[in-house]
């Protein structure tokens, strides 16, 4: 510390810009859901749970929010699924290019979700798959893949293979190997994955604006469709709803998976 | 038994066994001795399966096992790091080789008691190896790999990390359960002391190949070459020529040394030839004797005996092993003496 | 809880070895997204009448060229103003804070809430009956502008400016600092010519990422940019969901793919681009 305390840089006033920027519209959205008034603003004649109450009373919201949850649940499953047999194969393996390919897996990361929406709803209605769920979580899986390959990934390269030759010393074949050696011990990261998976699934507007039908709007469609004619409270209650969920399921995320 | 035949291993270009022959007998306490990249954990991993050797054959018990994969085969490994399961408790450790060898319940329950108990970690039975000191995790990956009653007992560097003490104790106690289960045992070193005090067999590797096959006593007094009378155990180093063979004597820079007429055998006069004197076969001697003479330039009290090293001249540095009761000390002028038939001669 | 006597059949232990596995991530991806996006190509050409590449030139005119380049502006305006703050901020946890881990989580905590929250966020600060723009008055015609689109995008980004910089300028050996000032450098000195360039490589990074992520973005433009300041996500949408203009849409999302994936073969022979991500 001492090194650099005499550094007269004026970087605390940027440091509160920052923050202000990262935190304060997050902050303004769980305020203005309180608000008595009509339209969202900081409350400052007491505190109301109503617009939550008007959001339990919306069949429509509440069927985005089981829209929404089954989507993330089954991307997070499948994406854990692949993703951790997908970071085992490259971790264990050598090929030419190995590099370059796995940056081929981190495309869906960087490529405009707009493609990707763009290209698998084409996509979907050529090979006749089913508009509704099926197509949604597609989409999902493919863009929450990157992050669970990233998050197994690193946890496998500091794995100790010699466990799992010790497995095999005692006479278990590789499958009991893995089932019995090798996933207990990486299942906190599979877990992180998977949860994370969840949380982008969760949140995932961009691509998700193509791969909807009638009966699976998801949650942030509705919140930037309601946009369209205004702000309100209700908004800011259903976004609060959404950003909870998402801090709640990241946070068990982040602490199942301390050690990866 | 273990029986290796002829074994070659390539890792590209790279030879790291030449064409090894060797063979542990049942209930024999084999070790693979050599410095690191000697090849002797290639051998070991290649006898466990891990490993495909390039050419050559591995028995056990008579059955060529050389094509199996490592669950197919009958072994027991113990790793340099325990490689215990950390999510496992010490009892679950043990349990696992034993589900997986096909051991029934009761039978399981006995084993997992007896081996706990071998090793003297009963009361940790359900600790997790990650709760363990070194030494104990060391145990529980023996007992592990002893449970299933394995046709042979590989160990790599098994106490590679532990304290001198702790090493000590561990080492008599390997010794003792290897004689109590009388499993057929391969050990893996780089440690002299370790292979000279477990052993039955020795064999010495470098470069991949084998230098020399035998008890600690031949490997020590006998050493086959210069590698391995420098590789096992301290010396006092002469380079010199054959004088004669009778009397039997070598004429070294610091002057004639007698010797005895078998340790010539082969040589002619005039070859060139390195001799070897063990510390502990060198004498101290009134000032004016014998071959070798100089001044001690340390001595190190190492409690049941000092070690004294003396300058002879010559560039040559003659060590010696004493009692402590010997009132020698640095800057003192000594004369050793020997005998004649202690004397190692060795091709230069 | 062991599983054991699960058999695997020779046949199976000889075929599933680890390049398998990898090659089963890899077809999913390729089955379902690789080729999807080939589609892009192919549904980008013409087949009726007026000539195969005529999409192409609809989509090569005017209006959607400065789309285009706006985009790339937009996206390189916010990386410049990105990394500037973040570089700073980084800085300051890095070397000056004694709460590192708290500001640091401070900067990954927004990174879990959904980008339509965040942006949703900066409208209810800059509309008109926000505290903030009824105490100043104005909000300086930030909100549907330019400056709208930028200043949403600097704060959706800045975490992944901030955190490669963060990381790089852990690395640097911080006997090198103190080498630096006991050579008697001043602290300025020591910053521009020992910190800055160890230190460059997370600024690489993260310039890479935000330039990525930030041409690319479409709610940024959509919900505080106004009619004239709309990005080429934007165009593909319209031209698909409001014009129902395939041939437009694909030839759009053909052009830039095509561009993004040039510029990250270039950027991926500076720095590897998995390696930066999965340090987030």
């Amino acid at each position: 510390m001492n090194r650099t305390s005499r550094f007269r840089f004026g970087y605390l006033p940027v440091a509160l810009i920052v923050y202000a920027l990262l935190l304060v519209p997050v902050a303004l959205v769980i305020i203005t859901s309180l608000t008595t008034s009509s339209v969202p603003t900081i409350p400052t004649d007491g505190l109301s749970l109503q617009w939550y109450g008007e959001l339990a009373g919306s069949s429509q919201i509440l069927n985005a929010l089981v829209v929404s949850t089954v989507v993330a649940v089954a991307s997070a499953v499948v994406s854990g699924l692949i993703g951790t047999i997908t970071a085992f194969g490259f971790v264990r393996s050598d090929f030419p290019y190995k590099q370059t390919v796995s940056t081929v897996l981190l495309l869906p990361l960087m490529i405009s979700p707009v493609i990707t929406g763009l290209a698998i709803v084409q996509y979907a209605g050529m090979i006749r798959l089913p508009g509704d769920y099926p197509v949604l979580i597609l989409g999902h899986v493919v863009l929450t893949l990157p992050y669970v390959f990233l998050i197994i990934r690193a946890r496998l390269v500091t794995f100790d293979e010699t466990l799992e030759q010790a497995s095999l010393i005692m006479g278990a074949n590789w499958l009991e190997t893995a089932l019995n050696v090798t996933l207990p011990i990486i299942s906190p990261s599979v877990f992180t994955g998977a949860l994370i998976a969840f949380v982008v699934s969760f949140g995932e507007f961009t691509a998700t604006q193509f791969l909807i039908s009638p009966g699976t709007t998801t949650v942030p469609v509705i919140i930037y469709t309601e946009l369209r004619t205004g702000l309100t409270p209700t908004i800011s209650a259903l976004a609060t709803v959404l950003a909870v969920i998402m801090l709640v399921a990241a946070v068990i995320g982040e602490v199942s998976g301390g050690d990866a | 038994m273990l029986e290796v035949e002829n074994l070659t291993k390539f890792y590209g270009d790279l030879r790291a066994v030449n064409d090894l022959s060797f063979r542990i007998e049942e209930g024999e306490f084999g070790t693979l001795l050599g410095p690191s990249g000697c090849g002797k954990s290639t051998t070991l991993r290649t006898i466990a399966g891990l490993v495909d050797p390039t050419e050559g054959g591995i028995y056990l018990r008579g059955d060529d096992v050389t094509g199996q994969a490592p669950n197919e085969r009958n072994i027991g490994l113990v790793f340099q790091d325990s490689a215990t399961f950390p999510h496992m408790t010490v009892e679950e450790n043990i349990e696992y080789g034993l589900k997986m060898s096909g051991f029934d319940p009761d039978e399981r329950e006995k084993q997992i008691t007896k081996y706990l108990d071998l090793v003297q970690i009963s009361e940790y039975r359900d600790h997790r190896p990650t709760e363990l000191s070194g030494g104990q995790e060391r145990r529980v990956s023996i007992a592990r790999a002893l449970a299933y009653e394995p046709d042979i007992l590989l160990l790599d560097e098994p106490l590679t990390g532990l304290d001198r003490v702790l090493r000590q104790d561990l080492r008599n106690e390997i010794k003792q359960i290897q004689r109590e289960v009388e499993v057929t045992t391969l050990y893996v070193t780089h440690d002299q002391e370790e292979a000279l005090s477990m052993s039955d067999k020795i064999l010495v590797l470098n470069n991949g190949e084998k230098q020399q096959e035998g008890t600690p006593t031949e490997i020590y007094d006998d050493p086959s070459n210069r590698f391995v009378a420098n590789f096992v155990g301290k010396s006092t180093r002469l380079p010199g020529t054959v004088a004669s063979h009778d009397p039997p004597q070598i004429d070294t820079p610091i002057g004639t040394v007698p010797t005895d007429t078998a340790s010539l055998d082969g040589f002619d006069p005039g070859a060139d030839v390195e001799v070897f004197l063990r510390p502990e076969d060198l004498s101290l001697a009134d000032a004016g004797d014998g071959v070798l003479r100089g001044s001690v330039t340390n001595v190190e009290y190492l409690g049941t005996y000092s070690e004294v090293l003396i300058d002879a001249g010559e560039g040559i540095q003659a060590v010696l092993h004493t009692s402590t009761s010997a009132n020698v000390d640095i800057g003192d002028e000594v004369a050793l003496t020997f005998d004649p038939s202690n004397v190692i001669v060795l091709e230069a | 809880m062991i599983i054991e006597g699960i058999p695997v059949p020779k046949f199976v232990e000889r075929r599933v070895s680890s390049r398998s596995l990898a090659a089963f991530g890899l077809g999913f991806l390729t089955v379902f997204y690789i080729v999807p996006i080939l589609f892009l190509y192919w549904n980008s050409l013409n087949f009726g009448g007026g000539g195969l590449f005529s999409n192409y030139e609809r989509a090569f005119s005017n209006i959607y060229l400065v789309t285009l380049g706006r985009s790339f502006y937009f996206g390189a305006l916010t990386t410049v103003v990105t990394l500037a703050l973040g570089y700073v901020l980084a800085y300051y946890i890095a070397f000056r804070s004694s709460r590192e881990k708290f500001l640091l989580g401070l900067v990954v905590l927004p990174l879990w809430i959904a980008y339509v929250i965040r942006y949703l966020g900066i409208q209810l600060l800059l509309f008109p009956s926000s505290p903030l723009v009824q105490l100043l008055g104005t909000d300086f015609g930030i909100l549907f502008s330019t400056k709208g689109v930028i200043v949403g995008l600097t704060t959706v980004f800045l975490p992944f400016a901030i955190l490669p910089i963060y990381h790089a300028l852990k690395s640097i050996d911080e006997d090198l600092i103190d080498a630096s000032r006991i050579l008697g450098a001043t602290q300025l000195r020591t910053v521009r010519s020992v910190i800055l360039p160890l230190s460059l490589s997370g600024v690489v990074a993260g310039g890479i990422i935000v330039f990525i992520l930030a041409t690319g973005s479409f709610l940024a433009p959509a919900m505080l940019g106004g009619p004239s300041d709309t990005m080429i996500a934007n165009v593909i949408e319209q031209s698909y969901s409001q014009t129902f203009d395939l041939g437009l849409a694909s030839s759009l999302a053909v052009i830039y793919t095509t561009i993004l994936l040039v510029l990250l073969m270039v950027f991926n022979s500076y720095v590897n681009l998995g390696e930066v991500l999965g340090e987030l």
